[in-house]
C-alpha cells in the first residue's frame, strides 16, 4: 500500500485514470456492430478509434509521466471531438471525465512539497492525506 | 521511451524522497481547463442550434401527398440530405442518400388531404380533412424531392440562409440557400415525399385502406 502511495505520488495518477475511464465509458455506449461500421466508414470507425486512443493516453500518462502534456493535450482534444463521433460523448459522462482527467494531468507537477516541510518528514508519513498541504 | 522516474527529473538530481509527491497546480491546469470548456460549450451550442429538422433514418419508400389546398402561416424551403439505414433495400444506386428540399410550416391548414405509399403492386392510402373541418399542422417539417402545385406567397425572401430562418421557429444548415414567407397558399398540391415531422398534425375524417390507386393527381 506505501509502495503504491509512493507510485501514485510520481505522476499524475488521478487525471489519468479518468481519462482512460472516460474513454472506457465511451466505448461501453458504443453499441454499432462491425459490418455497420465497415459501412459507414471512417465516420463509424472514429466512434471507436477516438475513445480507444483515449484509454490509450490516460494509461501512457500513468506510465511514462514524462510525457503527460502531449498526452493530456492529446486527451483534451479527443475527449472534445467524442462529441461528435461517439454518442454525444458517451452521453456527455465519458466527456466529462476525459476532459476532466487531461486537465489534471495538464496541471500535475512533480515535487511539490515545500521546502520549509523536509524537516517535516517523518511527521509528513504520518498524515493520511496525500495532497494535505497546498 | 522513458522511464517513470523522468517524471521527477526537471527538479533536481536528488534522490525522489516519497515524501515530495507531485500534485495538480490550480493555475497550471486551469491554461487548459478554461479554452477545453469553452471548446465543448461551443461545440454543444453549434449541435443544439443545427439539431432541427429530421433526424431519423429514412426508409427510402417515397410517399405522395396530395391536397386541394395548403394554407400556411411561416413558411420555409431549403436543400438537404436524407439518409437510409445501412444496406437499406431501397437504396438502389443512390448510396443510401436522398437530395430532398425540406418544407417548414409554422402553422398550416390543408384541404382533402391524400397520402399513399406504393408497398410493391399494392398502396396504402390515408386520407383526412375532407369534411368541414381541415387537417391542422404545428410546426411541419416535410422532405420531398418533387413539388408541384400554384402557389402564392406573401412577403418571401428567396436566397435566405437557411440557418437565418425567422418566420419559423426551425433552422437549416449554415451555408445553404433557402427561402421563407410570411404566408403561403397553395392549390392542387402535390408532393413526392421521403420524410415529414411535425409537432402537432390533427386528422379530422381519417381514412386509410389498402387499395390499387393511390392518390389522384
Amino acid at each position: 500500500m506505501n509502495r503504491f502511495h509512493e507510485w501514485r505520488g510520481q505522476r499524475p495518477f488521478v487525471g489519468g485514470l479518468l481519462l482512460a475511464l472516460g474513454g472506457a465509458e465511451i466505448l461501453v455506449t458504443m453499441k454499432a456492430p462491425l459490418p455497420v461500421i465497415l459501412h459507414i466508414g471512417m465516420q463509424g470507425l472514429a466512434g471507436y478509434l477516438i475513445p480507444g486512443v483515449m484509454i490509450v493516453c490516460g494509461l501512457l500518462i500513468m506510465f511514462n509521466p514524462a510525457q503527460r502534456l502531449f498526452y493530456s493535450i492529446i486527451g483534451v482534444l479527443l475527449s472534445v471531438g467524442t462529441w461528435l463521433t461517439s454518442n454525444i460523448g458517451g452521453f456527455l459522462i465519458g466527456l466529462v471525465l476525459g476532459v476532466t482527467g487531461s486537465v489534471l494531468a495538464f496541471g500535475w507537477l512533480p515535487d511539490q512539497e515545500p521546502r520549509k516541510k523536509r524537516h517535516q518528514l517523518r511527521r509528513h508519513r504520518d498524515q493520511a492525506s496525500p495532497a494535505a498541504t497546498p | 521511451m522513458a522511464s517513470p522516474a523522468d517524471a521527477t527529473a526537471s527538479n533536481d538530481s536528488t534522490p525522489v524522497r516519497p515524501e515530495r509527491r507531485g500534485r495538480v497546480r490550480m493555475r497550471r491546469a486551469a491554461v487548459m481547463a478554461v479554452p477545453a470548456t469553452a471548446l465543448t460549450a461551443a461545440l454543444m451550442i453549434l449541435t443544439a442550434e443545427g439539431a432541427l429538422g429530421v433526424q431519423f433514418a429514412i426508409s427510402g419508400m417515397p410517399f405522395v401527398v396530395t391536397a386541394d389546398k395548403l394554407e400556411g402561416q411561416g413558411f420555409a424551403q431549403y436543400g438537404s440530405l436524407d439518409e437510409m439505414i445501412p444496406d437499406s433495400p431501397n437504396q438502389g444506386d443512390t448510396g443510401g442518400q436522398v437530395l430532398v428540399v425540406t418544407s417548414v410550416v409554422k402553422n398550416g391548414k390543408l384541404n382533402n388531404l391524400c397520402q399513399s405509399v406504393d408497398l410493391g403492386g399494392i398502396k396504402l392510402v390515408l386520407t383526412a380533412g375532407g369534411g368541414s373541418t381541415p387537417v391542422s399542422v404545428k410546426n411541419l417539417a416535410i422532405d420531398s424531392d418533387e413539388i408541384k402545385g400554384d402557389a402564392a406567397f406573401n412577403n418571401i425572401e428567396i436566397g435566405r440562409d437557411s440557418s437565418t430562418f425567422d418566420k419559423v421557429d426551425q433552422k437549416g444548415p449554415k451555408g445553404v440557400y433557402g427561402q421563407q414567407a410570411e404566408k403561403v397558399v397553395i392549390t392542387d398540391l402535390y408532393q413526392h415525399n421521403y420524410a415529414a415531422t411535425a409537432a402537432v398534425f390533427k386528422l379530422p375524417d381519417l381514412r386509410m385502406w389498402f387499395g390499387d390507386k393511390g392518390c389522384p393527381q
